[in-house]
């Protein structure tokens, strides 16, 4: 994009669902703002950050862009921003979400162009379009997420597990280390070859299953070399929510306008 | 040239990976010319290593400053480097990977220059990790044409000695010019081609004013193990080393692109400095004599640094680097003016490092306007006579007034530091601390209840004083192990009975060692090294300090820790960094001992020269 599309992109009118501002503020000053849903990538090297470092780095990214972003209230203002599901450490994303509050409306090849020049490296945004605010949070929304799994070895073990045994692992949590039963949260695995995987599992805030549980099980079932393990790249390809149209019952959670 | 390629399982088995992956915002990337446009024109590979984790590392000002500077230059990359946690220095030296730069992982010892700093004596074993890991012979002699040059910077060179073997050149005082001056050197002797030899390039930077080359001095001892004399042992190689500073901080180079980290560090801030050296002369701080003459920054240019790094940086938060923030000059005019921009864009004002006696509610309110953070006050000694010892110019009014004026103004206390162990400390002294917390306590129960926050909360903690070079002190024996532990515990038991404090205290023994350090000779340099292939690094941190194993290396070496730490020494004495010129001179730091002896204090520069020596730089406030 060159600076006279950008010049363009600034004039041009919000498209017609942002202009719908969220006047739902009972007893108080109506206070009107627009929320734009992303859709981002995150690659080597910030695969390594954590969430709550991933989302100060947003925020500055944000700040950095001048953003004209609906701030919190109080002593420590916050731009209103929420992410889809927490990735962890180590994992990279093709597809996650983030919701930013706007207090006017930018349009979203704009907003994406812009928070991409100020992203430090590893991020991308990839796409995004205005979303109605909704008292629900898109973090509740969660059902599901596809992750890629590589490093050789990987279907040899799966295809070494018994279809009807139970995948028990540990898990630390909260200082203390839980037994975990994981087949339940699995939805659907499809080798892609000897040495990759596709799982769907559950995700989201009611049921989630990491997938390096998923390698762990593969481990101690599987027979999946330790270090192996430890060295498989992780990627999330989707995140999906809830769905009565898709006949997969699952749905982006961003539907971009034709 | 290598990259050093790090396989996903030792990243996911390390604490805090991102400390180690780089890839932050505004951090610097170049493209090494290749060998024949090099052999045309120099290029040179600079790491600047810091001693200790990332997260301290990156909140250090001279990283920053000198980092984007070196960056500014077409013929130089300057780099950074960490210290890897224990976590990883394990795994890199169980898999052989090198220690890397953040920005290309190349190995350290495909470097051409490595400039360390030092801010703390306990970070000379992390030194030696570093270049151990990164392939680099840890002393000088052993180093060839391959090998990097090993510098160091930083308030810890005024005694370089015990490291004396290990660095190759050492810079005295603020880098800003020298190291521009040193990159020139460097420039022109790799011109020389193959035949070219490190003793050139250390001859010719030694002409440098303000670079020491330790190799190039010679020290012979008396037979009580005092220093008979340091001499050059090279023609053209000066005497004494003069520190090097910037006079004029507004034309001085400061970054207004610097890096914004991943991941959570100290100062997670935009930094401001808003100037240098401090006129206090407390008896007891290096800091204070060793940045002399204080030289300001005009409001004018530290408002553009600040919004110009807010553009850049996008962060949240601008805190003031200082000594001694509030004996700013025109610390309200810079304030109001820092918060009348800033507050729109959301972005707070952070204060650190008040002093008590010019503390001031208008100057708190301001502070608290957009974000409410810590009070932080360094009483330091719990009686007047021994405040007046060291020369810290407050009194008890001047805290409880402080106190007061907190409380009043929405604050639930705050954290007071002290020192333990100072010259002539008596039990007295310790009670004089608890007896202190309890005036604040009496102050807060007569204020109105509408008036104050509903809990006082006092969060007391002592550090133990130890004697550094270039300070009044510097002549002094540091207290004993006993002494120490019995000031401690004593006060901890008289604050037993105080229920609105919280008392925290450092670890005698990490204090004594720094003591040892601190005013040590070049023979502790068979020790440190002793120490860290025994295991030592990270000694500031409690949970890796090897006490035990430190004396037992300083007994196999013949030496007595007592003689570093706890003799008093006469004036005139030869010090191991005689050498060395801050400019100050050690008659008036003999005077400034003498007084403190006396309990006589020694008024602030602005209020009367006290003709330290420091007017010789012919600059700051010697001349305002």
């Amino acid at each position: 994009m060159n600076d006279e599309q950008v010049a363009q992109l600034e004039q041009a009118a919000p498209p017609e669902q942002a202009v719908q501002a969220n006047t739902a503020n009972p007893g108080n000053t109506p206070l009107a703002y627009y929320e734009i849903r992303l859709r981002f990538a995150r690659r080597e090297p910030a695969i390594w950050l954590a969430h709550l470092d991933m989302m100060r780095t947003f925020e500055r990214a944000i700040r950095r862009a001048k953003l004209p972003v609906h701030w919190s209230q109080g002593f420590n203002p916050r731009p209103q921003m929420t992410f889809a599901l927490p990735i962890g450490v180590g994992l990279a994303t093709e597809d996650d979400y983030v919701d930013i509050q706007l207090i006017e409306p930018v349009a979203p090849d704009l907003m994406i162009k812009k928070l991409n020049d100020n992203l430090p490296i590893g991020f991308e945004i990839l796409a995004g379009a205005p979303i109605l605010p909704s008292k629900i949070s898109l973090m509740s929304l969660v059902q599901a997420a596809d992750y890629r799994l590589s490093i050789a070895g990987l279907a040899a073990a799966w295809r070494r597990i018994p279809v009807a045994q139970p995948l028990i692992v540990e898990k630390f949590s909260k200082g203390r280390t839980l037994q975990v039963e994981i087949r339940a949260l699995i939805l659907d695995v499809r080798l892609m070859s000897e040495s990759e995987i596709v799982i769907r599992v559950k995700a989201g805030s009611s049921a989630n299953l990491r997938p390096d549980l998923f390698l762990d099980a593969l481990v101690v079932y599987g027979g999946l070399d330790a270090i192996a393990a430890a060295d498989c790249a992780i990627t999330r390809l989707s995140l999906l929510i809830h769905s009565t149209i898709d006949p997969s019952g699952y749905a982006s959670p961003l539907r971009l306008p034709q | 040239m290598t990259t050093v390629n790090l396989p996903r399982h030792v990243l996911a088995s390390v604490e805090k990976p991102a400390r180690y992956t780089g890839g932050e915002w505004n951090s610097v990337t170049k493209i090494v010319p290749d060998v024949a446009e090099q052999a045309l024109r120099p290029f040179l590979r600079f790491a600047f290593c810091f001693p200790d984790t990332y997260e301290i590392g990156m909140s250090n000002l001279a990283l920053r400053i000198i980092y984007h500077m070196l960056n500014e230059r077409e013929d130089v990359w300057c780099e950074r480097a960490f210290a890897p946690w224990v976590d990883m220095a394990a795994t890199l030296r169980a898999e052989q990977i090198p220690l890397f730069s953040q920005e290309s992982r190349t190995p350290l010892r495909e470097f051409d220059l490595l400039g360390f700093t030092l801010q703390y004596e306990l970070a000379f074993t992390s030194v030696l990790d570093m270049l151990d890991l990164g392939n680099v012979p840890l002393l000088t002699c052993d180093r060839t044409l391959d090998d990097p040059f090993v510098m160091a910077g930083g308030p810890v060179v005024y005694n370089i000695e015990p490291m004396a073997a290990v660095f190759d050149l050492v810079v005295i005082g603020e880098g800003e010019e020298v190291l521009q001056e040193i990159t020139d050197v460097w420039l022109n002797w790799k011109k020389g081609g193959p035949s070219r030899t490190r003793e050139q390039f250390l001859l010719a930077v030694a002409q440098l004013e303000g670079v020491y080359v330790p190799s190039f001095y010679d020290v012979a001892y008396q037979s009580d193990g005092t220093i008979a004399t340091i001499t050059p042992n090279r023609p053209g190689v000066p005497a004494t080393i003069k520190k090097r500073i910037i006079l004029d901080l507004d034309q001085a180079y400061f970054p207004t692109d610097s890096i914004v980290p991943n991941t959570e560090i100290v100062h997670d801030r935009i930094f401001l400095e808003l100037f240098r050296g401090c006129t206090r002369g407390c008896r007891f701080c290096q800091a204070g004599i060793v940045y002399r003459p204080v030289r300001e920054k005009s409001p004018e240019k530290l408002l553009g640094q600040a919004l110009e790094l807010e553009k850049t940086t996008g962060y949240d938060e601008v805190g003031m680097l200082s000594l001694s923030t509030s004996d700013y000059s025109k610390l309200s005019e810079l304030t109001d003016s820092l918060l009348c921009e800033l507050t729109p864009n959301h972005t707070s004002l952070s204060l650190p490092s008040l002093r008590l006696d010019n503390f001031s509610l208008e100057l708190m309110q301001k502070a608290s306007s957009t974000r409410k953070g810590g009070l932080t006050f360094a009483p330091e000694a719990g009686t007047q006579r021994l405040r007046d010892v060291v020369n810290k110019n407050i009194t008890e009014e001047n805290l409880l007034t402080a106190m007061e004026l907190a409380l009043r103004g929405g604050w639930s206390g705050a954290k007071l530091y002290f020192m333990l162990g100072l010259p002539t400390e008596t039990m007295e002294d310790v009670d004089g601390i608890a007896k202190l917390a309890r005036a604040i306590e009496d102050r807060y129960n007569k204020l109105p209840r509408f008036e104050r926050p509903r809990r006082l909360e006092l969060a007391i903690s002592t550090a133990m004083f130890i004697p550094k070079p270039f300070t009044p002190f510097q002549w002094c024996a540091q207290a004993d192990l006993d002494t120490m532990r019995s000031h401690q515990s004593h006060l901890r038991d008289q604050l037993r009975m105080t229920r609105s404090v919280k008392y925290k205290w450092h670890e005698p023994k990490i204090s004594y060692l720094e003591g040892v350090l601190a005013r040590g000779d070049r023979r502790l340099g068979a020790v440190i090294l002793a120490a860290f292939h025994g295991g030592a690094r990270f000694d500031a941190w409690d949970d890796q300090f090897k006490y035990d194993l430190w004396m037992q290396c300083i007994a196999d070496a013949g030496l007595d820790p007592n003689f570093y730490a706890r003799r008093e020494r006469t004036r005139d004495e030869v010090f191991p960094w005689s050498h060395i010129d801050c400019g100050v001179t050690t008659d008036f730091l003999w005077t400034e001992y003498q007084q403190a002896m006396q309990a006589a204090t020694t008024p602030e520069c602005r209020e009367q020269c006290s003709a330290c020596g420091a007017q010789c730089f012919g600059g700051g406030v010697c001349f305002e």
